[in-house]
Parts: structure tokens; C-alpha cells; sequence
């Protein structure tokens, strides 16, 4: 869907490439976060995406076609586009914001007006009560939502996203990210994210790009494989000493072979859509060595789950992956 | 006449202000003065604006234009209006009348107009120009849809403040023919009557005022996302 080819990005003036000979792939309807320390040239390389920086060597193919084919306005037109600092224009509301794409597009009116209120509602906002507001009246949370539904607004097949939760407070930033992954999941779209943060790249990443500075590619890959096999000193590093912890924070509780329940009521409750790393911090916290997992809705017992279990589940991942 | 005009009006006191006179004069003489003054403040406004707006958004983009064109304006500003009248009445093919009143007027306006034209461009945040990038939309539009709206309340402030200037010193442009409220107080002056003075005096005051206020409301109309903040 978006492949780089031997893209290098060298500014004028400069003898150190930002970006060096950058190739991968992000295949149709995956997230690929490209994450790496500051200086890694993760945000010029996704502004190459749409053009707003230009490559110096290499090229990148959208569908198989060079991205130069068309002019850059068309070519961002049809590219959504959110970025940290929002970018709201604090003339506009909330509504004229959103519907910013469809009108360069040249929707009628009533299209526009519908799709305004469907996006409003898709990232949480009461249309009624939100779209004629101005941006200054929202709060940083919500001015990220409209961000996105601006992104989304002309229905794009791709997305890039540079820190697009980055200016709202950790909380926040979670629901936002897991909004995120439920409008995905619906929507589907080829989206690279940009990120500095290795664990909102776990979170959110089908594949992870681990930059080092000067725009080298380190490790390209899914999230287990990484946390599983580093491929060098510098992404092990990069990763963490909790690696292993993060791999958990990977899996659920339902994704673990479960002992059968015992009856002893006095365990911890773990519910079945806990990541392992949460089940575990539960087991540790209560100082007990087993859990009685029930459902999500807390109304069945579905069996037990030991440290042990956890233990075993997470060096069988790490083998595995290490395996292919 | 005998002595300095200003010396012998001190000496009037009592018959200070003469009633009579003004509802005499209003409609031949006051009406008009006022009129041809908000007349000459008008134009030289609307000229101004319409040669400071594309200077300034040029300027905003090739910076290395500013610093010259700073210089040449200030320099303008400086020079003193009685001279610059003067100076202006003595170009051949210019002479006496409102001509060089508004050619006066013109320049003096153009330092604060083209210095908000820039402050106000400046004044759109990176990323809202980024993001409009980002999205599509070309350059043209980036000026047209977002700069310029963002700037037009600090441009209008800049209006304010030229408005004002030139409403006070178009009164001087009446000692090269200029008309307006300047003719009232020079003839005031000349013939010893201090109404004249008074209501010519007055009434540039309060037409300054009023101009003031009625772009202040102009300012905030164009700014209804600041009016929502803060509600």
C-alpha cells in the first residue's frame, strides 16, 4: 500500500542525511508506527508520505505508483493528516474544521453537514452540542477527537498521524488510544504513526519501525517480534529493561491456558479482557499465586490463573517468536 | 491684524463661545467642513490599506524586504506634517487642495498599517498553517482562508490606530487647501473667533472617538472565536 523505496532525505547545507536509505512496506489496513529517539528523522519521513517534505534519493509508492504522479495538493488531499499541535483553525467551527477536506472536494452541503455529525459522533462528541462551537472552547482532549475527525473526514485510505494524543495528559491519552483502535478497527485504514514513545508503538503498532539517529532503520517488524528477539544492542535498549513485561502487556488473560476453577473465593478477580502484565501486577500486588479469572461482566467464573502459568506463557512467546 | 493671532484670542475671555454662530453656520459651513474631513481621512485610509495589504503580505514573505521597507515608511513618519504639506504643494502637478493632504495623510499611515499586516500573518500558529498543508489546501488558499482571516483583527487594530493619527492631522492639511475641520480653526485663528476653533477642535475629537469605537466594534465582529473563549 505504502513502500519505501531506498528514500534518503539530506537538507541543503547539511552533510548528515536525516533520513538514510529508507526501505519497508506498510500493507492496506495496518497501523505502522515509526518510533525512534528525537533526530531520528521518524516525522520527515512521514511527511515525504504526502509530500510536504520532498525525498532527496528514493521514492515511495502508494498502490504501486510513485506519490510524484500526481500534484502534492491532490496527493494531500486524499491523504488524512493529524499532528500533535492539533492545528485547529481557531476561526472556524468545529464543524467548518472538520468539513475543511469534503469542501476543498467539493461536497454538496447536505453530504458534508451528514458525514460532519457522523465523524462527531465517531470520536465521542455529541454533534448537537459540539459542532458549532469554536476550537478554543474545547478542551485539549477533545481538540485532539476533532483533529482526528478532520483526518478522517473525506474518508482517506490513508492516515498519517504524528503524535496525534501527544497533547492531553496520560489518562487521556490512553482512552484516546484505545478509542483509536476501536475506530479502527471499523475503519481499517493504512495509517503510519509517529511516536517517540515506545509504548504507545506496542500499543498501536501492527508493525513497529525503530529509527536511530540519522534516519537509519533498526528493526522493522511486529511489536511481539521485537520485544522478543531485539536485533541489536540499540533496540533492546530502546525497548527497555521490561521488555518482557511489555511483551505481557501484549497478551490477555483470555489468551492463556486457564486451570480449572477451585472454588476459593477469597483470590483476586481477574477479568478476562486484562492484559497478562496487569493480571500479573494483580497476583503480585495481592501477594497471592493465583487469580480467579471471570468474564468481562464479572457474572462467570471461567477458572484460575497462576504465575506459574504467566511465567511459562511468556518464555513460550519469546522462544516462539525467537523460533521463526 | 496686530500680534500673534494666538496672543489676541487669549484676550477675548468673555465672548468665548458664540451660540449664535454655530446655529448660523451648520448648514453652509460646519456640515460641510466635517464632511470634507471625514472625507480626507477616508480616502487616505482606504489608499493606505490598499497599498499596505499586498506590501505587507509580501513583505511577510520575502523578510529580507521588511527591513527596507520599515526604514523608507518610518522615515515618512517622521517627517513633520506642516513641512510635509508644504513640501507636497510645491511638486509640480500637485499644488493646493485635498491632493496633498491625501498624499500626506497616505504616508504617514503606511508604517503602523503595514507593520499590523505583517504582525497579524506572523500571528497564525505554525502548526494551523501546517495543518492546512497537510490537508490540501494550496498556498493561495492557505492566505486567503486562514492567514488573512487570522490577521484581520490585528490589521484592524492597525487601522484603528492610522485612523485616529490621520483624523488629527488631516486638520493641519485646511493650511494648504486641504478643507475639513482644519478651515474652521485656521479661520478661527485669523478672524479672532475662538467658536470657530472650539468647534472645529471638538468635533475632530469626537469624529476620532467615533471612529475609534466603531472599529473596535468592527474588531471584535471579525473575531467571534475570541468572543467564544471567552464566554
Amino acid at each position: 500500500m505504502i513502500e519505501f523505496r531506498h528514500v534518503s532525505k539530506t537538507y541543503l547545507g547539511s552533510s548528515q542525511p536525516v533520513v538514510n536509505d529508507l526501505s519497508f512496506e506498510v500493507l492496506e489496513g495496518e497501523i505502522c508506527v515509526l518510533v525512534g529517539p528525537s533526530g531520528c528523522g521518524k516525522t520527515t519521513s512521514m511527511r515525504m508520505v504526502n509530500r510536504l517534505i520532498e525525498p532527496s534519493e528514493g521514492e515511495i509508492l502508494i498502490n504501486g505508483e510513485p506519490n510524484t504522479e500526481m500534484s502534492g495538493t491532490r496527493l494531500r488531499r486524499g491523504i488524512g493528516y493529524a499532528i500533535q499541535q492539533i492545528g485547529l483553525f481557531p476561526h472556524r467551527t468545529i464543524a467548518d474544521n472538520i468539513a475543511t477536506v469534503p469542501q476543498l472536494l467539493e461536497w454538496d452541503k447536505d453530504r458534508i453537514t451528514a458525514r460532519v455529525d457522523e465523524l462527531l459522533e465517531l470520536v465521542g462528541l455529541d454533534p448537537d452540542q459540539y459542532r458549532d462551537r469554536y476550537p478554543a472552547e474545547l478542551s485539549g482532549g477533545q481538540q485532539q477527537r476533532v483533529g482526528v475527525a478532520r483526518a478522517l473526514a473525506a474518508d482517506p485510505p490513508i492516515m498519517l498521524m504524528d503524535e496525534p494524543f501527544g497533547a492531553v495528559d496520560p489518562i487521556n491519552r490512553h482512552r484516546l488510544q484505545d478509542e483509536f483502535l476501536r475506530i479502527q478497527g471499523e475503519i481499517k485504514k493504512t495509517i503510519v504513526f509517529v511516536t517517540h514513545d515506545i509504548d504507545e508503538a506496542i500499543k498501536m503498532g501492527d508493525k513497529i519501525a525503530i529509527l536511530k539517529e540519522g534516519g537509519i532503520l533498526a528493526q522493522y517488524d511486529t511489536p511481539e517480534n521485537i520485544l522478543a528477539a531485539p536485533n541489536s544492542e540499540f533496540v533492546s535498549s530502546f525497548v527497555g529493561a521490561d521488555r518482557v513485561l511489555k511483551m505481557l502487556s501484549l497478551l490477555r488473560v483470555s489468551d492463556a491456558e486457564l486451570d480449572p476453577p477451585n472454588g476459593n473465593g477469597d483470590l483476586p478477580r481477574l477479568r478476562e479482557r486484562m492484559t497478562l502484565r496487569d493480571a500479573l501486577s494483580e497476583l503480585i500486588g495481592s501477594g497471592v499465586e493465583r487469580g480467579v479469572v471471570v468474564s468481562d461482566t464479572e457474572d462467570g467464573v471461567r477458572g484460575t490463573l497462576s504465575i506459574e502459568t504467566i511465567r511459562r506463557l511468556s518464555s513460550r512467546a519469546e522462544a516462539g517468536q525467537r523460533g521463526e | 491684524m496686530g500680534g500673534p493671532p494666538l496672543v489676541a484670542l487669549q484676550e477675548l475671555g468673555p465672548r468665548l463661545f458664540d451660540w449664535g454662530w454655530v446655529s448660523n453656520n451648520l448648514t453652509d459651513e460646519i456640515i460641510p467642513a466635517l464632511q470634507g474631513h471625514i472625507f480626507l481621512s477616508f480616502v487616505s485610509v482606504a489608499i493606505a490599506l490598499l497599498i499596505s495589504l499586498p506590501t505587507g503580505i509580501f513583505v511577510s514573505r520575502y523578510r529580507k524586504a521588511y527591513p527596507p521597507v520599515t526604514f523608507v515608511t518610518g522615515l515618512l513618519f517622521s517627517i513633520p506634517s506642516l513641512a510635509a504639506f508644504a513640501l507636497l504643494v510645491s511638486v509640480p502637478g500637485i499644488g493646493l487642495g485635498w491632493q496633498p493632504v491625501v498624499i500626506a495623510l497616505v504616508a504617514y499611515s503606511l508604517l503602523v498599517l503595514i507593520r499590523n499586516v505583517v504582525a497579524g500573518i506572523d500571528s497564525v500558529p505554525e502548526e494551523t498553517k501546517d495543518a492546512a498543508r497537510g490537508m490540501g489546501l494550496t498556498p493561495r488558499q492557505i492566505l486567503f482562508k486562514v492567514e488573512l482571516p487570522l490577521a484581520l483583527p490585528i490589521i484592524v487594530a492597525g487601522v484603528r490606530i492610522a485612523t485616529v493619527t490621520i483624523i488629527g492631522i488631516a486638520t493641519i492639511g485646511a493650511y494648504v487647501g486641504g478643507g475639513g475641520l482644519g478651515d474652521l480653526i485656521f479661520t478661527g485663528i485669523s478672524r479672532n473667533f475662538p467658536t470657530r476653533v472650539i468647534v472645529g477642535a471638538v468635533l475632530a475629537t469626537l469624529l476620532a472617538v467615533l471612529a475609534d469605537l466603531l472599529l473596535l466594534w468592527v474588531e471584535r465582529l471579525l473575531r467571534p472565536w475570541a468572543r467564544a473563549r471567552r464566554a
